[in-house]
């Protein structure tokens, strides 16, 4: 602990000294700018907690006040994020893809070693479906139109079969948060679902019971795991300071009570071609209509 | 079947069953005003706890029916659950406008899009009797366009077993109370009434002609109802006794005045053949030697004695008293015949006597020869000299009758009430004894009266069988 414990002081030290030094040089109404980090609701039910982790963990490595900013839909986050409202964002790679020009990531999480997730398709416990083609008129529960994971990969899967979620479901909804999809395909309300597959395998662990109801009927291939990304407006020091703060999260005792709240072994500096299978998809979707 | 009618009832069970029923009755409104109040006030507690349930519930739904978002509305149901579990509601469901489901929060049973089952719609709350379970509704609106509705089931079984338990706490106490007051009611009565029970009781010892007076000491304080009545039957008792003590001094001052009047006769009767049986002794004493004469006047002799013999027995027979209860014979009538022949004689009458009865008959002997012989010494004085007496005795179908007819000049008015009506009618005056005890006797004997005349009086009475007479009383 004291091993661990004191460079991470000798480092506040050091960032705190680079603080003050910027602040010195900037305006004072620059320098206590307070930094904006959006985020779309993960998997914990109450993350109030984790919030503040990251707060604090982003906050100590860049030296200055970070505030996380949720939104209840990707596409509200990216669009912060694309109009500069927001300095940095944990987003989805459908919504990267879509906006690769404008956006540059910053961060690709390591889950199980690799910059990568899969896509679930799930449906209850006591159903015996193993194909999408099962399911064929069901009341599906997608996450978010923007989700590649909930939403992209089936309607993909769906144009490789000739059809489209609103011809193949009977009816299908968004929850707005991959958790929600699996309480809604655990109590009923849906028949099958599109799910994080990272989500998916972390709250097996964290609510086994919630999940117990659910299985997995099909597992996409591996793509792009969601990515921090930041505008290509963006301030490049913020955003290296930004992206250090996140690789270097698994050296801290906070980075890494985050890292494994998240389930996650740390981060990657990553590149835009890691997300070229979710563009493949995004094209092949639209091109099916 | 009358003796089984409530009428006939005695009063101890007659009262405490009045009280029964009576409890029964106000046992029953009062249960029902109860529990028509409890039901009242269950549902308007439930309607207070679920108009704030669905208050709520219409809070958090509202923006997710305005979208006809189904998660959001699962959401928010979900989310309620535990924030409204005092409520106890079972199956809640989000109806839109076209009746079918937007969620529920059962979604398995009432599926997205699904019709809403017939006992969601809306209606007002009604807690049915026995009933687990009841729906509350909620219908909800935005800036007056309907949005949909709330429906949802509510567990009610605590109100249920509330009023099952009122039910039966009313019941329980409800009953013990009309036990209790039963019980207190036929011990009550039974109170009240053992005075005039024993009363009663003592009024039908008096029907077998015993009266006898409540001794002092169980008397109750003179200022109670039943004091009173003790002692106004204690006075009843002793005016009866001393009544019967009267009649029955009465009746042996009849039969002694009768016999004063019989001495005289008899004297009479016996004084006439006496000197005939001196003559008799005389010629014995005389010519005694003579076997013609001296049989002559032994005959002479019998005869003269047997006469007085005849007249002794009668009389004897006549007045050996009351105790003579067997049955009347014709020798009793024959008898009659004797001792009234010299009153006939002396009064100068004609005796038409036809005794037409044979053997005995079942009636007591005592009785039936003082009615004949007092009809027959008023015939003999209310007869004018030379007059007949007639006198006819005959027994046909088990009745006797006894016909006494004179030539006098007819029975007065009050002699006639006194026959017909009974001795009861009429106190007895001086000189009607003979009258008054032929009353008393027909009463006693159950006989019939019948009266004829004027001209003369003609007296018929029929004397039934004693065997089949319940009033004579057996002789003491």
């Amino acid at each position: 602990m004291r091993r661990t414990a004191l460079p991470a002081r000798c480092r506040l030290r050091r960032r705190t000294l680079l603080a003050a030094a910027a602040a010195l040089a900037t305006p004072p109404a620059l320098a206590a700018r307070t930094v904006t980090l959006g985020l779309t609701p993960v998997f914990l039910d109450s993350d109030i907690v984790l919030v503040r982790q990251i707060e604090g963990h982003i906050s100590a490595r860049i030296g200055r006040p970070v505030q996380v900013v949720k939104r209840r839909t990707y596409r509200e986050v990216t669009s912060l994020l694309v109009a500069g409202q927001l300095d940095a964002a944990w987003i989805c790679g459908y919504p990267f893809v879509q906006h690769r020009d404008a956006l540059e990531i910053l961060a690709v999480p390591l889950y199980r070693g690799e910059p990568l997730y899969r896509a679930y398709l799930i449906a209850r416990q006591d159903r015996s479906a193993t194909t999408l083609a099962e399911l064929r008129g069901d009341l599906h529960a997608f996450s978010d139109p923007d989700s590649n994971s909930g939403f992209l990969v089936t309607s993909a899967m769906l144009a490789e079969l000739g059809t489209a979620p609103a011809a193949f479901f009977a009816r299908s909804f968004f929850t707005y948060g991959h958790r929600n999809v699996i309480r809604a395909v655990a109590a009923g309300l849906a028949q099958s679902g599109s799910v994080d597959g990272y989500v998916w395998d972390v709250m097996a662990d964290l609510e086994p019971a919630l999940v117990g109801a659910t299985r997995v009927v099909q597992a996409s291939a591996p793509m792009g795991f969601p990515p921090f990304a930041t505008s290509r407006q963006a301030d490049p020091g913020l955003a290296r300071a930004i992206r250090g703060a996140l690789l270097t999260m698994p050296e801290t005792a906070d980075g890494r009570a985050i890292l494994a709240t998240l389930r996650l072994d740390g981060f990657v500096a990553g590149s835009p071609g890691l997300f070229d299978g979710i563009a493949a998809l995004s094209r092949r979707a639209r091109a099916a209509g | 079947m009358r003796a089984l009618a409530p009428r006939r009832w005695p009063l101890a069970l007659r009262v405490p069953l009045l009280i029964t029923l009576l409890m029964i009755g106000i046992a029953g409104a009062i249960s029902k005003l109860v529990l028509v109040r409890l039901e009242a006030t269950q549902a308007a507690h439930v309607e207070e706890l679920s108009g704030a349930y669905l208050d709520g519930l219409s809070t958090a739904l509202l923006p997710a029916m305005i979208r006809r978002d189904p998660w959001e509305a699962f959401d928010a149901l979900d989310r309620s659950r535990a924030r409204y579990r005092g409520v106890g509601a079972l199956r809640v469901l989000v109806v839109l406008p076209d009746g079918t489901v937007l969620a529920a929060s059962d979604p398995i049973r009432h599926p997205l899009g699904a019709a809403a089952p017939d006992e969601a719609g809306p209606a007002p709350l009604r807690l049915a009797p026995g009933a687990a379970t009841a729906w509350i509704h909620r219908a909800v609106s935005e800036g007056g366009v309907p949005v949909g509705r709330i429906a949802a089931e509510v567990d009610v079984t605590a109100l249920a077993t509330e009023r099952r338990a009122t039910l039966l706490a009313l019941v329980g106490v409800n009953a013990a109370l009309t036990l209790l007051f039963a019980i207190l009611g036929w011990l009550l009565v039974r109170r009240m009434l053992r005075p005039v029970l024993r009363l009663s009781e003592r009024l039908g010892r008096a029907a077998e002609g015993r009266l006898e007076p409540i001794p002092e000491a169980e008397l109750p304080p003179a200022d109670t109802e039943v004091g009173r009545a003790f002692r106004r039957y204690n006075a009843a008792a002793a005016a009866i006794a001393e009544r019967e003590a009267l009649l029955t001094r009465l009746a042996e001052e009849e039969r002694r005045a009768l016999v004063g009047r019989y001495a005289s006769a008899m004297a009479h009767e016996v004084n006439n053949p006496l000197g005939g049986l001196f003559n008799a002794v005389r010629m014995i004493q005389r010519h005694g030697d003579d076997p013609e004469r001296r049989l002559r006047a032994a005959s002479l002799l019998e005869r003269g004695l047997t006469g007085i013999h005849n007249i002794v027995r009668a009389s004897l027979i006549l007045w050996r008293g009351e105790a003579d209860a067997r049955p009347v014979s014709a020798a009793d009538i024959d008898d009659l015949r004797l001792l009234i022949e010299s009153e006939a004689r002396r009064r100068e009458l004609i005796l038409d006597w036809q005794q037409g009865m044979e053997g005995s008959f079942p009636a007591p002997a005592q009785a039936v020869r003082q009615i004949a012989l007092n009809l027959l010494l008023n015939a003999c004085a209310a007869s004018p000299p030379g007059g007949r007496v007639a006198v006819r005795t005959q027994v046909v179908g088990g009745v006797l009758t006894l016909v006494v007819a004179d030539e006098g000049p007819g029975l007065p008015t009050e002699a006639r009430r006194l026959l017909i009506d009974g001795p009861e009618a009429q106190v007895p005056q001086a000189g009607g004894l003979g009258l008054w005890t032929v009353a008393r006797l027909v009463r006693e004997l159950d006989a019939s009266v019948h009266l004829a005349g004027p001209p003369g009086t003609h007296v018929t009475i029929r004397i039934p069988d004693a065997e089949h007479s319940a009033h004579f009383p057996a002789a003491a």
